[in-house]
């Protein structure tokens, strides 16, 4: 299992949890960012921070540092 | 049926994600009748406007752009507090939700968060035709049958479905509709009832979505304001266990409900193939690249700092023409009264130029933001230049204000409005007047010109000014780092970003961001600028005493009659136009300068600035820029018998010359290569700028604009004082 942050592909993902007691968290559930929902890392900033994430047709970018807080697992 | 009392207006509220059009909406219902305020104790703005539906007064209210109504800042809480008639506010009659139509699901997040407060609400599915382009097929009258309440599809920025729109807003105010709410869970409610009874106990009333915001939200700015710290504390951790052991995660549980809730009222409603918009991904490929994004990016930048930089010149030239040109025409008109002449002339007239000079650089910069905020290129530079901010609190966003400070503070300042995160705001706020603004240009050049240049060339001249333009930027990202951490005390958001569809801005939309910036500034910040020239005017001009010109021309008479006739002194000074009667002129100013509060004020505080070695000339002339940076030439000129309009080339020489006259330094020269520095150092350090002081004071409050303030002196006067200290001894 791997956290959103330390992605460095542009395969497909699926979420698997978010951290708990957690305002930061509670945003990014709030963005869409919910337990099996399908993603993908779609563009890295050329300083290698903030990541873009591709959802259900947005793109929304966000820090590694908090993109750690959402577990992903591959997708076959 | 709502009815308008004699005494209020309807209220009607817009409530809606960022990027949604929501603003153009506003704008396109209100047009320019609109108000900007501050809502108390924040630093957002609160927009109202005013709008007549078939015969009715209804006062419309742009509610921030938010995503959820999670709170962990008091300046987040606003919607929630507004929707609630919460805390000084009333509570809306009804609330229109602007929905992405592209978008519909994750917007509705927010409406079913909204829903549960009870308010009547309807539905504005904007960006219609963007949604049709992007393939997606929407049953807006299925949802509307869902929901129980209107449903309009819109496009603000081309005015479609507006009289629709109009037209729904007064069906339901004469039949107000809620919709469905959200049907919690039992152990949802159980954690709620927990909460509010508990607080019940300590006499403390909230509502139901209260207490739910203050369990879902783990540093919830609402609790913060509630009070009984230790015992809510308590029972917050309770309510949370209680989901908790249901399986839940208490800090996500609110989106899972909901977004199962929308499930089920959007199943069938959107279809299509949902085409992403094609478009906006090969021209992200390009503006997000690594090299050429890169590029386009500094490209884009340049032209936005040039534009402020350079091309808002001829117009503020223009303007400060105009400015002469009506003090040339008042002046002789008062020439019998000279105390009122020089209040109308150097205090007022002086002080309103002093507001318009602004305007050029305020317009265009806001033509920039308006134009890249509305074809989405505004989140993309944030998102690449955010690496770079991060670190010290800011983020991506604050580029752009920076950047503008270096032209000009104000504009800078106004401009970290695009910020939506509170923190990273004030942050970008309290720095960018430490960006090297053009103001401080004239004062760089006037002193290396006359003390480095000569001495080392004009090639460490030239760099010399190079490295004092960095030396703001270089304190300011230390100090947002520590300012983040151990100052600001409001909880730090995710730095999360909507790449939002490239659209092409309209020209009205554009006009009307101009126009109210324009204007809010002017009322807002002009009139305490203005304050600001009157009051430094006063306190150089008074007292005026008769006898400090007498004897200023009595001792001028006897050192001119040691090297000439008596007779051709006296009738060169009959003659106004003579060179004697100027230099006489000059030193009666000069004069009445030394005499004046300020000048006194001057040479009291001089002991501090003398660790510096600062003398008390240099001292007033600091203290009397305050209404603007570059005044310090004139009053340099003044203060050395030169007059207000000296030209560089004569100060130069004399300030090369100037010496102590007493105390432990006499006859040595005041401007050494450490002064000197130091004076540079001090100057770029400082805040000694009325008018930002002023649009600080607007943008956050006169605490942090005061408090800033006294910062910034204390740090430019600790580092030219280090620099003088460590320089005189080498």
């Amino acid at each position: 299992m791997k956290t959103l942050g330390k992605i460095h592909h542009r395969m497909p993902l699926e979420i698997v949890s978010v951290a708990s007691d957690c305002g930061r968290a509670g945003r990014l559930a709030a963005m869409g960012f919910l337990p099996g929902c399908k993603i993908r890392v779609s563009r890295v900033a050329p300083l290698g921070d903030p990541i873009s994430i591709e959802m259900e047709g947005q793109e929304i970018s966000v820090r590694r540092a908090e993109a750690d807080l959402i577990e992903v697992k591959e997708v076959k | 049926m709502i009815a308008a009392s004699p005494t209020r207006p309807v209220r009607i509220a817009l409530l809606g994600n960022p990027n949604t059009g929501k603003s153009t909406l506003f704008n396109r219902l209100t047009g320019l009748r609109q108000h900007i305020a501050n809502y108390p104790g924040i630093t957002v703005e609160k927009k109202t406007g005013d709008m007549v539906l078939s015969g009715r007064q209804i006062e419309l209210i742009d509610l921030p752009g938010t995503y959820s109504l999670a709170a962990a800042s008091p300046d987040e809480r606003v919607v929630m507090d507004a929707l609630g008639g919460r805390f000084g506010h009333q509570a809306p009659d009804l609330i229109v939700c602007v929905v992405d139509a592209t978008n519909i699901k994750r917007n509705m997040l927010l409406v079913s968060e909204a829903a549960e407060l009870g308010i009547p609400m309807l539905i504005a599915l904007n960006q219609w035709d963007a949604a049709k382009r992007n393939g997606l097929l929407i049953n807006h009258e299925l949802l509307s049958d869902r929901l129980g309440v209107p449903v309009i599809p819109t496009v603000a920025k081309s005015g479609i479905g507006l009289e629709d729109l109009k037209k729904a807003i007064g069906h339901a105010l004469a039949e107000p509709r809620q919709i469905p709410r959200i049907l919690w869970p039992e152990f949802i409610e159980e954690a709620r009832d927990l909460v509010r009874d508990g607080l019940a106990q300590l006499d403390v009333d909230v509502t139901g979505p209260e207490s739910l915001r203050m369990i879902f939200d783990t540093d919830s700015a609402f609790a913060d304001k509630i009070g009984h710290k230790d015992q809510l504390h308590g029972l917050l951790t309770a309510a949370r266990e209680i989901i908790r052991s249901r399986g839940m995660n208490p800090a996500s549980v609110e989106a899972v409900l909901h977004y199962r809730h929308l499930e089920a009222l959007l199943d069938g409603v959107i279809g299509g193939d949902g085409r992403v918009a094609r478009t906006r991904n090969s021209v992200d490929a390009l503006l997000l690249n690594r090299f050429w994004g890169t590029l386009i990016f500094f490209g884009v930048m340049y032209v936005v700092f040039q534009s402020l930089y350079a091309w808002a010149g001829p117009l503020m030239d223009l303007i400060d023409a105009g400015t002469n040109l009506v003090r040339e025409a008042v002046s002789p008109l008062l020439a019998g009264t000279p105390m009122l002449q020089s209040l109308v002339t150097d205090g007022i007239i002086a002080g309103v130029g002093g507001v318009l000079i602004f305007l050029p650089q305020i317009l265009l910069l806001f033509l920039f933001i308006a134009v890249l905020e509305d074809t989405g290129y505004l989140a993309r530079a944030a998102f690449l230049m955010d690496k770079l901010f991060g670190w010290c609190g800011l983020n991506g966003k604050s580029f752009v204000p920076l950047l503008s400070g270096y032209a000009c503070a104000i504009p800078g300042v106004m401009a970290a409005r695009t910020l939506e995160d509170p923190k990273a705001r004030i942050t970008t706020i309290l720095m960018t007047p430490f960006m090297s603004c053009s103001a401080r240009l004239p004062v760089y050049v006037l002193l290396i010109g006359a003390f480095v240049e000569p001495v080392y060339g004009p090639i460490v001249a030239g760099w010399t000014l190079f490295v004092m333009h960095f030396v703001g930027a270089a304190v300011a990202m230390p100090l947002a780092w520590f300012m983040n951490r151990c100052i600001l005390k409001i909880n730090a958001q995710p730095f999360i970003l909507e790449m939002p569809d490239y659209r092409v801005p309209t020209f009205r939309n554009v006009f009307i961001r101009m126009w109210e910036r324009g204007r809010e500034f002017v009322i807002r910040a002009g009139t305490v600028i203005l304050a600001f020239s009157v009051i430094i005017w006063a306190l150089l001009y008074f007292p005026r005493s008769e006898s400090v010109a007498e004897k200023a021309r009595e001792t001028f008479v006897a050192v001119q009659s040691a090297t000439m006739p008596a007779g051709e002194v006296a009738a060169a000074l009959a003659n106004p136009d003579s060179e004697l009667s100027l230099k006489l002129s000059h030193r009666i100013d000069g004069a009445y300068i030394e005499q004046s509060y300020l000048g006194r004020f001057g040479k009291a505080v001089q002991p501090v600035f003398d660790l510096a070695g600062f003398d008390w000339k240099i001292t007033v002339g600091i203290l009397s820029s305050f209404p603007a940076r570059e005044v310090m030439i004139a009053t340099l000129g003044i203060i050395y018998n030169l007059g207000a309009d000296v030209d560089e080339g004569s100060l130069r020489s004399i300030l090369a010359q100037e010496k102590w006259h007493d105390g432990p330094r006499a006859g040595q020269p005041v401007y050494t290569l450490p002064v000197v520095l130091g004076l540079m150092v001090f100057f770029a350090l400082c805040m000694q700028c009325g008018a930002t002081v002023a649009i600080v004071a607007r943008e956050l409050n006169w605490g942090w604009a005061a408090g800033s303030f006294a910062a910034m002196t204390a740090l430019a006067w600790a580092a030219a004082v280090l620099i003088y200290q460590i320089g005189s001894r080498l």
